[in-house]
C-alpha cells in the first residue's frame, strides 16, 4: 500500500505508540515522500513495575528491512512518553536470516511526539528489535487483605498489585513485573485497572499487642488519668512466622477477623483498614485496629524531687505509677513506652538536652526495658495482665518506673 | 539552494526558504541599450560549497563557516549577503577571501539602514575569475548537549555504557551536508573569564551586554583558530559495503588545549526544527564497583547505592571527558529484559576521572542510627559575680548555692545498625559530619574526612545484621576550645 507521510499521523493518534518502518520506494527520485509503511505488530510487552518512580515498558516487534539504509518512525500520541529514555536495542539470532543492523542516527521531528531512527541492514530482511521506554500513567500499587483467625493468633495475608493504566494506551497480553512475587501475562485495557492476587500467605502467626504511651497516644481521659491503650496486629516479616522472603511494600491493609461459629467464613467481621508501612525482612508491619475498652491504665507521677548537686544543676528523682486493669476475659500483654523528653517535659521546662537517666530500685518491671525497642530516650516496659475473673472483676496490677533525670539545669 | 537569477529587488521568497544567501551583483554596463534602466544589476546566487559548524554547549552560540565559489570580474565587484529571519549576528559576518591568495581584496563592508540583516561586501579584483570566498558568522539556536544510556549486566559487575550527542537546530537556517564539530567542556566561559581578567575589574561593570556578547564572540574565534578544521570530508560513512551494514558514523575526538572538540564523521544535514542523536562512544564490559554511602550532605539523610567506574582505558573507556549530561541507569534484570534504576545527571568527567552514579536507596539494605545512650560529664559551674569556676565531681559535690553550669560534656552512644538482604557482600562508607568540639570515639578504624566529617568503611555480608558501636562527644558551653572533630579509641575495659 502506497501512502504518504500524513496519515501516519492519524494512525498514530488511534494507535498510541505506533512504530513504522517508512521504506522509501528510491530515494534517488523525487517520489522519495512517497513511503511504504508497514506497520510490524507488537510480538511481546513487558510492563517492569519494579521501579516505583517510573514504569519501564519494553516491547519486541520484527521490523521487515531492505538492504541499506532505513526509517523506522516510532511515535506517541496522547502518551506520556519519556522521548529520551527510549533505548533501541535489534535483537540478534532469533529471526531467520535476520539482516545484520546498525542504528545510524536518531532523529527527533519539530513539535511531534515521534522520532526516527536510521538504520543500516546488511541484506532485506526481518529484524526483531525491543524498544524499552518510560511510560507515564502506568501506575502501581499495593494492596493487602488480611484475615485473622478467630483467636487472634494468626492471619492469613493475601498481597495484591493493582495496576492502573492511565497512560493511554493498550497493552493485550503484557508480562508484568511487580519486583516481587511472580511475573503475571495480563492484558491491560486503555483505563482499566487490573488487580493481580501476588501471594497468599497462610496462617501467618501474629501478636496482638496492647500498648500505651502518653507521648504517642496521649491520654483517653486526662481528668481521670486514664491513657488511650491501642491495639495492633504485629505481623513480623521473617521466617519463622512465614514470611521474610522479601520486604513487605507500601499498602493499604484491609484486616478482618473470621467468625466463631461452625462456618468461621461466614462469620467473617471487617475489623478496619490502615496503612501498612514499607516492611524490611525481619522488620514489623504493625497494623492498628482501634483502642481497648477492657484495658485500663491509670497513669500518675507519684514522686517528683529534684535534688540540687550545685548551684543551677539539678537530679529529679520520679516515679511513675501505673494502675491497670484487665477486663478480659484472656490474659494480655501489655507495652508500656515512656518517652523520657515527655516525662521531663511534665515535671520541667524543656531545655532541649539529651536526657540522662538512670533507673531506681522502686522500679517494678521485672525483666526491665526491652532491650530491642528501647532507645536513649524511650524505654519500653512489658506488663503481663492475668485474666479477669469469670464474674469479671479485674485484678489491679500495679506497676511503678523509678527513674532519676541527672544533670539537669 | 535554488539558483534563480533575479533581479536586485530583494529575494522575498527565496529568502524565506534559503535564509543566509549571498548574491554576486553582477552590473551590466551602462552602453547595452537593450534595457530601459539606467543602472540594471543581475545577482546570481553562489551556492555553498561547504558549511562547517562549531557548536558550543556551555552558551547558545555557533560558529559558521562556510565557503562559495564566486565568479569576479575585473574590477569592484559588489556581493550581497542576507540573512533574514534567521539568529546571526551581524557583527560577526566576516569575508575572507581563501583563493587565489592574491588579486582580491575587500574593499569595504556596508550595512544598509533600510535593509536589516543584510550586508554589501565590495571585492576589489584584478583579473576576470572564479575564487573561493569564505563567510564566517555566529549563530544562536543550534545548540548541542550529550547524555548516556548504562546498562548493567545481571549480577552488575560490569556496565555497557553508551554515549550520545543529541543536535538540535532552532536556527531558521537548514545548513545542508554540514560538517559538525562540537566543542565540549566549559571552554568558552574559560576563556570568556580570560579575556573579562584582561580588562580592570571596575570596567566588567560598566560593560554593556553587547561588549560581553562581543567578548565572547572573541573569545570564542581565538579558540577555534587553536583548532583550524580538518580537512573537510564530504564522504560519509554510509556506503554499506556488500553483505555489511552501514555502521554508524565516528565520531572524532581531538584534545586541544584545555577542551575537546568532537567532529562528526562526514556532513549532517539537520533540518530547522529537529534535533539528531549520534553515538559518540560505547564502551562494553566496563569494570563496576558497588558502594553502598551515607554521606547527607551530598545524598540526603539516607544510603544510597551507587556505580563507581572510571573514565578510563581499563574502562574501555578514556577517550574524550564525557560532557554534561544525563545518564539513564538501566540492569538486566535477568529475565530477559531491563529494569529501570535511575537517571541523574553528570558533570563533565575529565579522562581517568571516576563516573559515580547514584542509585538511590536500596530497599534491601535497611540502616539505623540508634541513640543507645546520653549521659553527662565535666560539668563546670561559675560562681555567680566571679571569675571563679568549679568542677562538678561525683566525689565532691558541692553545694555552692550561686553559681550556674557554663560548661559540660555530652557523652552520646550510638549504634548504627545496618542489615544486608541482598545476595552479595556490601560495602559501606559512613560519612558524619558533626558541628562544634566534638571527639568520636570508637574501635572502628574511623578516618577523618574533613575536620568535623568523620568516614567509617564497613562490609557487610549477605543476611548479615551488623552493629557499629560508637560515641561522640560533644565539647558545649566554655568546655568547647575548638570546632573540629578529634578522633579517639576506647579506653581499655
Amino acid at each position: 500500500m502506497l501512502i504518504p507521510r500524513l496519515p501516519v499521523l492519524s494512525l498514530a493518534q488511534t494507535m498510541a505508540a505506533a512504530l513504522l518502518a517508512l521504506l522509501a520506494i528510491s530515494p534517488s527520485e523525487a517520489w522519495a515522500r512517497v513511503k511504504l509503511i508497514t506497520l510490524p505488530v507488537r510480538e511481546r510487552v513487558e510492563i517492569q513495575l519494579d521501579n516505583e518512580q517510573a514504569t519501564l515498558v519494553e516491547e519486541e516487534r520484527i521490523v521487515p528491512l531492505t538492504k541499506g539504509e532505513n526509517q523506522v518512525d516510532f511515535s506517541w500520541a496522547n502518551t506520556q512518553v519519556d522521548p529520551d529514555s527510549i533505548v533501541f536495542r535489534v535483537l540478534s539470532g532469533e529471526e531467520k536470516d535476520a539482516p545484520d543492523v546498525n542504528v545510524l542516527a536518531v532523529s527527533y521531528p519539530p513539535n511531534e511526539s515521534a522520532l526516527v531512527w536510521t538504520l543500516s541492514a546488511s541484506n532485506a530482511g526481518s529484524a526483531r528489535v525491543r524498544i524499552s521506554y518510560i511510560l507515564g500513567n502506568l501506575n502501581r500499587s499495593v494492596n493487602y487483605r488480611a484475615v485473622a483467625s478467630n483467636d487472634e493468633t494468626k492471619l492469613d495475608l493475601s498481597q495484591y498489585l493493582r495496576i492502573q493504566n492511565l497512560a493511554n494506551e493498550e497493552f493485550g497480553g503484557a508480562g508484568v513485573w511487580a519486583g516481587f512475587g511472580p511475573k503475571f501475562s495480563k492484558p491491560i485495557g486503555l483505563n482499566e485497572t487490573k488487580e493481580l492476587l501476588v501471594e497468599r500467605f497462610k496462617s501467618v502467626p501474629i501478636e496482638k499487642t496492647y500498648a500505651c504511651n502518653p507521648q504517642e497516644y496521649d491520654y483517653l481521659d486526662r481528668a481521670q488519668n486514664k491513657l488511650r491503650v491501642p491495639m495492633h496486629y504485629v505481623i513480623k516479616n521473617d521466617k519463622e512466622h512465614g514470611l521474610g522472603a522479601a520486604a513487605l511494600p507500601f499498602g493499604k491493609v484491609r484486616i478482618f477477623i473470621a467468625g466463631g461459629g461452625d462456618d468461621p467464613q461466614a462469620g467473617t467481621a471487617f475489623l478496619g483498614e490502615d496503612w501498612g508501612k514499607f516492611t524490611p525482612r525481619d522488620d514489623e508491619m504493625r497494623l492498628y485496629l482501634g483502642v481497648a475498652q477492657d484495658v485500663v491504665v491509670k497513669r500518675t507521677i507519684d514522686k517528683n524531687e529534684a535534688r540540687r548537686i550545685s548551684g543551677n544543676l539539678d537530679d529529679h528523682e520520679l516515679i511513675v505509677k501505673y494502675e491497670i486493669e484487665n477486663f478480659k476475659k484472656k490474659p494480655v500483654r501489655l507495652d508500656v513506652t515512656e518517652n523520657l523528653r515527655h516525662l521531663r517535659g511534665e515535671v520541667r521546662a524543656d531545655n532541649g538536652r539529651d536526657v540522662e537517666w538512670e533507673l531506681g530500685p522502686a522500679t517494678t518491671f521485672q525483666d526491665g526495658p526491652d532491650s530491642e525497642r528501647s532507645t536513649a530516650e524511650q524505654l519500653t516496659f512489658h506488663a503481663d495482665l492475668p485474666a479477669a475473673s469469670p464474674d469479671g472483676k479485674a485484678e489491679k496490677i500495679v506497676h511503678k518506673l523509678h527513674i532519676t533525670l541527672k544533670n539537669e539545669w | 539552494m535554488n539558483a534563480n537569477n533575479k533581479r536586485n529587488s530583494p529575494p522575498q521568497g527565496l529568502r524565506r526558504y534559503a535564509l543566509a544567501s549571498l548574491l554576486a551583483i553582477l552590473s551590466i554596463p551602462g552602453n547595452l541599450r537593450t534595457t530601459q534602466a539606467e543602472n540594471v544589476d543581475l545577482s546570481t546566487v553562489p551556492s555553498r560549497d561547504s558549511v562547517q559548524l562549531t557548536i558550543y554547549n556551555s552558551e547558545d552560540l555557533t560558529l559558521v563557516r562556510e565557503t562559495r565559489v564566486v565568479s569576479f570580474k575585473k574590477g569592484v565587484n559588489p556581493l550581497q549577503f542576507s540573512w533574514a529571519n534567521t539568529q546571526i549576528d551581524p557583527s560577526s559576518v566576516e569575508l575572507t577571501i581563501l583563493k587565489p591568495a592574491d588579486g582580491l581584496e575587500l574593499l569595504d563592508t556596508t550595512f544598509p539602514h533600510d535593509k536589516p540583516q543584510m550586508l554589501y561586501w565590495n571585492v576589489q579584483s584584478e583579473v576576470d575569475g572564479a575564487a573561493t570566498i569564505q563567510i564566517t558568522y555566529f549563530t544562536s539556536g543550534i545548540t548541542w548537549s550529550a547524555d548516556y544510556t548504562a546498562i548493567a549486566d545481571g549480577d552488575e559487575s560490569t556496565l555497557d555504557l553508551e554515549g550520545f550527542v543529541r543536535i538540535t537546530n532552532n536556527s531558521g537556517e537548514e545548513y545542508e551536508n554540514a560538517q559538525v564539530r562540537l566543542v565540549v567542556g566549559t571552554i568558552n566561559l574559560v576563556e570568556k573569564i580570560a579575556q573579562l581578567a584582561q580588562i580592570p575589574m571596575s570596567d566588567v561593570e560598566k560593560l554593556e551586554r553587547d561588549e560581553l556578547y562581543a567578548f565572547k564572540h572573541d573569545a570564542a574565534r581565538r579558540s577555534l583558530a587553536l583548532a583550524e578544521a580538518p580537512a573537510m570530508d564530504a564522504a560519509g560513512g554510509m556506503g554499506g559495503g556488500a553483505g555489511m551494514p552501514a555502521k554508524a558514523k565516528q565520531i572524532v575526538k581531538e584534545g586541544l588545549s584545555e577542551y575537546f572538540i568532537y567532529t562528526v564523521e562526514g556532513t549532517e544535514t539537520i533540518p530547522t526544527g529537529w534535533s539528531k542523536r549520534l553515538r559518540s562512544f560505547e564502551a562494553s564490559g566496563a569494570p563496576l564497583k558497588i558502594e553502598y554511602r551515607y554521606r547527607p550532605r551530598e545524598y540526603g539523610e539516607q544510603l544510597v547505592r551507587m556505580y563507581l567506574l572510571a573514565n578510563d582505558e581499563k574502562s574501555h573507556l578514556g577517550t574524550t571527558p564525557l560532557p554534561d549530561g544525563v545518564v539513564r541507569v538501566f540492569r538486566d534484570n535477568g529475565r530477559d529484559g531491563l529494569s529501570y534504576l535511575a537517571q541523574q545527571s553528570i558533570k563533565y568527567v575529565p579522562i581517568g576521572d571516576k563516573i559515580e552514579l547514584n542509585l538511590g536507596v536500596d530497599p534491601e539494605v535497611v540502616f539505623e542510627l540508634v541513640k543507645t545512650r546520653a549521659a553527662r560529664e565535666e560539668i563546670w559551674t561559675q560562681i555567680h559575680g566571679t571569675d571563679k569556676f568549679q568542677l562538678v565531681g561525683d566525689d565532691a559535690r558541692r553545694q555552692e548555692v550561686n553559681s550556674s553550669v557554663v560548661g559540660w560534656n555530652d557523652r552520646l552512644s550510638y549504634q548504627q545498625r545496618i542489615r544486608n538482604y541482598t545476595s552479595r557482600p556490601i560495602n559501606v562508607e559512613i560519612r558524619r559530619p558533626y558541628d562544634g568540639h566534638v571527639t568520636f570515639v570508637s574501635d572502628l578504624a574511623p578516618q577523618l574526612h574533613d575536620f568535623q566529617t568523620v568516614e567509617l568503611a564497613t562490609q557487610v555480608a549477605p543476611g548479615e545484621k551488623r552493629v557499629l558501636d560508637f560515641t561522640i562527644v560533644q565539647h558545649l558551653g566554655t568546655n568547647a576550645k575548638q570546632s573540629n572533630v578529634t578522633l579517639a579509641a576506647n579506653k581499655a575495659n
